[in-house]
């Protein structure tokens, strides 16, 4: 039985594109032999695929993509010098993150990330759109200057902004480190203020090329001195996997901002974060916490460590997403509403979502 | 076919942005030739394929954030992009050859009388008509002509990839071509005016 008028005219479109299925062409056929409105239609559709194949009766119906179809694409490999001078050139235009030790990698990649987002947003963007605290998309590129600096200090590289309280002044030294930041912040952001996004967007960027250019971001043995920054006393590769933690946290705020989703980092990396956020959280709950047995599950791995007292019997059980545990450590959730597994005492658990949010500093 | 397509697309998307050029050598294997095959498609000529897929890839590479894989695969992405980059690709080389001609006239003060258009002159030039009005379909309509006619889909696949109804795929599939049909029936004027 042939289908009715409405049912061949509404596939006349796919027919001609050959996009029907082998096995009900029959029945459109035998339509078209005595429907002559749709006969024409599908002539008229007919003719124009063939003109889109450029009137060349061999390239009709020739599918362009052959791996979608399952033919055999090898024959279709450019030559390997074609190949080699189209990505070098294509590289040219965007330097790939540079290759420096695992420990630097997770900040290598963050910084191609944020540079690829900022990309978006060319010289008359929305630079001044709200994105966290009270800081717009220009004030967060600041605050990360300003954020990478006491490493950048360490390393013995220039501050890119000049410090107003120096030399004359001092370092405020009865100042907390999270005052003595607040405030370097504000002055950064001021001094930003006054130059364009470009220009603030470029500081940023030497920065981290030059902490990506670091003897200690090339030497796992260099970067195993410890140091205290931002209140934390690590080994300098751990700082750099901190940098790493703080460029993701703000190009996801400045993604988010805008309504561009952000990638999360790359597997690796992600858990490279997650380890550190641990030993922190471990850190600042301390030996005497009543035990709580912390699970972080998901993208390619899982970890489990009982955080608190080794004394006692573990209290409760948490179990979060790799992603869900670093924005809460970023302060980016709410304890009382990061998703989570629980199972045993409620209180000992929230005391260490609690912990882990306070630990918050970006 | 997209639950298990996605997550690759979203690995390469999350590899670009993040500055590994492994993704974008990566991307190129998968679908340079695809990007080549378009822009021969359109062109016609074999030098193009180079030039298209020289900025696809370079668009790719540099401004990754322009795909968004919970928007789509980037195998459709990247062939509409490869589309829309060999109209331009032809429209260019039109006027640099006719500044070219003007200059010539210009200078040798002898109108140009040139061949008489013959059928497949003509039908070139439909042609490009017609994959100028393709390049600027609304993006659903577009999305199912390239799952089509470049991916060789058929209606029933494209409906898959898209997540869309089977009847909402055919519909989008006739809806397009008789505006591309449409477009050949216009004027030369108005038509060539669109497409430009």
């Amino acid at each position: 039985m042939g289908w009715d008028h409405e049912g061949v005219r509404e596939l006349l479109g796919a027919w001609a594109l050959g996009a029907v299925p082998p096995a009900e062409e029959p029945r459109l056929l035998a339509h078209l032999a005595e429907c002559e409105w749709c006969a024409d239609e599908a002539g008229r559709l007919h003719d124009t695929v063939r003109l889109l194949d450029g009137g060349d009766p061999l390239l009709a119906y020739e599918r362009i993509d052959r791996a979608a179809t399952g033919e055999a694409a090898a024959e279709e490999r450019t030559d390997r010098a074609a190949r080699g001078r189209l990505l070098d050139s294509v590289l040219g235009q965007r330097p790939a993150a540079p290759r420096v030790a695992e420990h630097a990698a997770p900040y290598a990649a963050a910084v191609a990330g944020l540079e690829a987002l900022l990309r978006e947003l060319g010289d008359k963007g929305p630079w001044s759109t709200p994105v966290v605290h009270d800081w717009d998309v220009h004030a967060t590129v600041a605050h990360l200057i300003a954020a990478d600096e006491s490493l950048a200090l360490r390393l013995g590289l220039p501050a890119r902004v000049p410090r107003a309280g120096d030399p004359g002044r001092g370092e405020p030294r009865d100042l907390s480190w999270r005052e003595a930041w607040a405030h370097r912040t504000d002055e950064v952001i001021a001094h930003e203020r006054t130059r364009t996004p470009a220009r603030t967007v470029a500081s940023w960027r030497e920065q981290a090329a030059a902490l990506l250019a670091a003897p200690e971001a090339h030497s796992a043995e260099l970067a195993a001195q410890a140091t205290t920054l931002l209140g934390v006393r690590l080994p300098i590769a751990d700082h750099y996997v901190v940098r790493g933690f703080e460029t993701w946290i703000h190009t996801d705020d400045i993604g988010r901002a805008l309504g561009r989703p952000v990638p999360t980092p790359p597997d690796a990396h992600l858990w490279r974060l997650v380890r550190l956020g641990v030993r922190v959280l471990g850190l600042a709950l301390g030996p005497q916490a009543v035990p709580v047995l912390l699970t972080v599950t998901g993208h390619g791995s899982e970890g489990e460590w009982v955080l608190g007292s080794e004394d006692e019997p573990v209290a409760a059980e948490l179990v979060l997403d790799p992603v869900d545990f670093c924005l809460l450590l970023a302060g980016r959730y709410d304890p009382g509403e990061v998703p989570r597994g629980l199972s045993g005492d409620g209180r000992a658990a929230r005391s260490v979502l609690e912990r882990a949010a306070r630990t918050a500093w970006l | 076919m997209e639950n298990s397509r996605a997550p690759t697309d979203a690995e390469v998307h999350r590899r670009l942005v993040y500055g590994d050029e492994s993704a974008l050598a990566a991307a190129y294997d998968i679908y340079g030739g695809l990007v080549r095959r378009i822009a021969l498609r359109v062109t016609h000529v074999p030098g193009a394929a180079d030039d298209v897929a020289q900025e696809v890839f370079a668009h790719l590479w540099s401004r990754p954030y322009t795909y968004d894989p919970q928007r789509g695969t980037l195998r459709t992405w990247l062939s509409m992009l490869a589309h829309r980059r060999s109209v331009d690709w032809v429209r260019a080389e039109e006027r640099h050859r006719k500044a070219a001609s003007a200059d010539e006239a210009a200078l040798h003060a002898i109108p140009a009388p040139g061949p008489g258009p013959d059928e497949a002159v003509v039908d070139m030039e439909r042609a490009l008509l017609l994959h100028s009005a393709l390049a600027e379909l609304p993006l659903p309509q577009r999305q199912a002509v390239h799952l089509a006619y470049f991916a060789g889909h058929s209606y029933r696949q494209v409906a898959a990839e898209l997540g869309i109804p089977e009847g909402t795929a055919k519909t989008r599939l006739r809806t397009a071509l008789r505006r591309l049909a449409e477009t050949l029936a216009e004027p030369p004027d108005t038509a060539a005016e669109r497409g430009a």
